[in-house]
């Protein structure tokens, strides 16, 4: 009964479309996941073709804003993906300085570029590299020579040059209440774990987001164990 | 009125185009996506969305100026319906006047709906409102009136599909006239360098129009820098149209 109605000749043309839909939209997965295993063009592959920032630029006929916003996301892709495997990063520094040639205003990568570098790839020399060519691309932004005079504090432990950008930061409208504070201690070379603990303290309130937030959480845990460390051994 | 008339026609006609539709549908969606894809920044979902959001209504109004401008006058030529327009007592300048009034009408109302969803999603995102957004929409629209005046002046003497090359050509070269002008200053020789000044100078930069980066880091803007791209726009448009309007003049119908 039912095959006599779909074989009207009115029905044939609808039942064949039908049919062929279902075929094709079958085929669709299978062929997918073919397309998928057999494309040779890895995620990283992908990003050792990426093109030089000038060609970027021209590509991106003007639109220089979006083309940095795409490589910015393709960067925390990249640098997601091997935080979570190997911890290595060659192309890191290639793709952050491909995003601020796009777009030299974007402050928030020399500084978060800077953590990448810094505390995963343990490149630190990248870490100021890009700080301060950030520093020079912006001269009127606070954030990055104040982000320069943190790594020098904290992880290269020159006092000198944390000392001169800090000097910078004071000069710049919007900087955090407590530089002038930093820049006397630092004249004075007294409380260093303090005010290790208050520029982490400061990271941690100003952070955008839950992984910056987090990053300067671990470290403030650190210090106010070897601050609680400190004053146990003082007590005996 | 006559140019009114016309403009309004012209208004009615593109709304109804399903070639509008589908365009202004597809440029909604990838707006509205770009929150999705902001979410996977770190701490940069304003920007993102205000970059994309930007981009994506320049360059989608950009394509329905040319896709609609070229077609303007040569659609009215091929159905021979402007025989009976041009045999009324109507100019023919305010004929092709009404149409670039009509085209722009058009794209003012499906820029303005792209820029309104941007300007949402960006308030939703940052939780404040950015004025400045709606400067810089202001600014890249004159810049779509620029391509929309280019695509007519086009259609007066050319078949579409070379109007459509020729104005989106014309719409590269202004885009990149800034980095060209840059590449030529570095690398090339007095020759070329004098060449490239020269054509700098006649085809439209369409580079002063961009504000948007300014816009989206938060930095002051000139205001005699837009007041002086406006009024290069202004009158790089009524140039156009005089352009325009000469070769249609001396088209024959025949």
């Amino acid at each position: 009964m039912i095959s006599e109605t779909l074989l009207r000749p009115a029905r044939i043309s609808l039942v064949a479309f039908l049919l062929a839909f279902g075929l094709l939209v079958g085929a669709v997965i299978p062929l997918h996941r073919q397309a998928l295993a057999r494309a040779g063009h890895s995620f990283e592959e992908r990003i050792w073709l990426l093109p030089p920032p000038p060609a970027l630029r021209v590509a991106s006929l003007g639109f220089h804003g979006m083309a940095a916003d795409l490589v910015w996301l393709l960067t925390i892709q990249y640098f997601g993906g091997h935080v979570s495997t190997d911890m290595q990063f060659p192309e890191l520094r290639r793709m952050l300085e491909t995003v601020i040639a796009l777009d030299p205003d974007f402050v928030e990568v020399y500084s978060l570029g800077a953590l990448f570098l810094n505390y995963f790839a343990r490149d630190v020399r990248g870490a100021i590299a890009l700080l301060e060519d950030g520093a020079r691309a912006n001269p009127t932004r606070w954030e990055i020579p104040h982000d320069l005079a943190r790594t020098y504090y904290l992880d290269l432990k020159d006092s000198r040059q944390a000392l001169h950008w800090f000097e910078v930061t004071d000069r710049l409208s919007g900087r955090p209440h407590y530089v002038p504070r930093f820049i006397a201690r630092l004249y004075a070379a007294t409380g260093e774990r303090d005010t290790a603990l208050e520029l982490w303290q400061a990271m941690r309130d100003s952070a955008t987001s839950e992984w910056v937030r987090e990053l300067a959480m671990q470290e403030i845990a650190k210090l106010e164990g070897q601050i609680a460390d400190e004053s146990r051994e003082r007590m005996r | 009125m006559k140019v009114q008339a016309i403009a309004l026609n012209t208004f009615r006609e593109a709304v109804r185009d399903r070639i509008l539709t589908s365009v202004l549908a597809f440029a909604l969606l990838l707006i509205a996506a770009s929150a999705i894809l902001a979410s996977l920044s770190i701490g940069q979902e304003g920007k993102i969305v205000k970059d994309l959001g930007l981009a994506s209504s320049s360059l989608f109004g950009t394509f329905i100026a040319i896709f609609l401008g070229i077609g303007l006058v040569s659609k009215e030529i091929e159905r021979r319906t402007v025989y009976t327009i041009i045999a009324k007592p109507v100019h023919r300048f305010q004929f092709l006047l009404g149409k670039y009034i009509g085209l722009v009408l058009t794209l003012l109302v499906t820029v303005g709906v792209m820029v309104l969803l941007v300007v949402g999603l960006a308030w939703a995102v940052d939780g404040h409102w950015t004025p400045g957004l709606l400067a810089a929409a202001g600014l890249d629209f004159l810049a779509l009136m620029i391509v929309t005046a280019v695509a007519i002046l086009f259609s007066t003497f050319s078949t579409p599909t070379l109007s459509a090359i020729f104005t989106l050509a014309i719409f590269v070269i202004g885009r990149l006239s800034g980095d060209l002008r840059w590449f030529a200053e570095q690398f090339a020789g007095p020759g070329l360098r004098r060449a490239i000044q020269v054509l700098y100078l006649i085809l439209p930069d369409l580079s002063r129009f961009q504000i948007g980066p300014q816009v989206v880091h938060g930095l002051p803007l000139s205001t005699a820098g837009i007041v002086w791209a406006a009024l290069y726009g202004v009158v790089y448009i009524l140039v156009l149209l005089l352009l325009a309007i000469g070769v249609f003049q001396r088209r024959d119908f025949k």
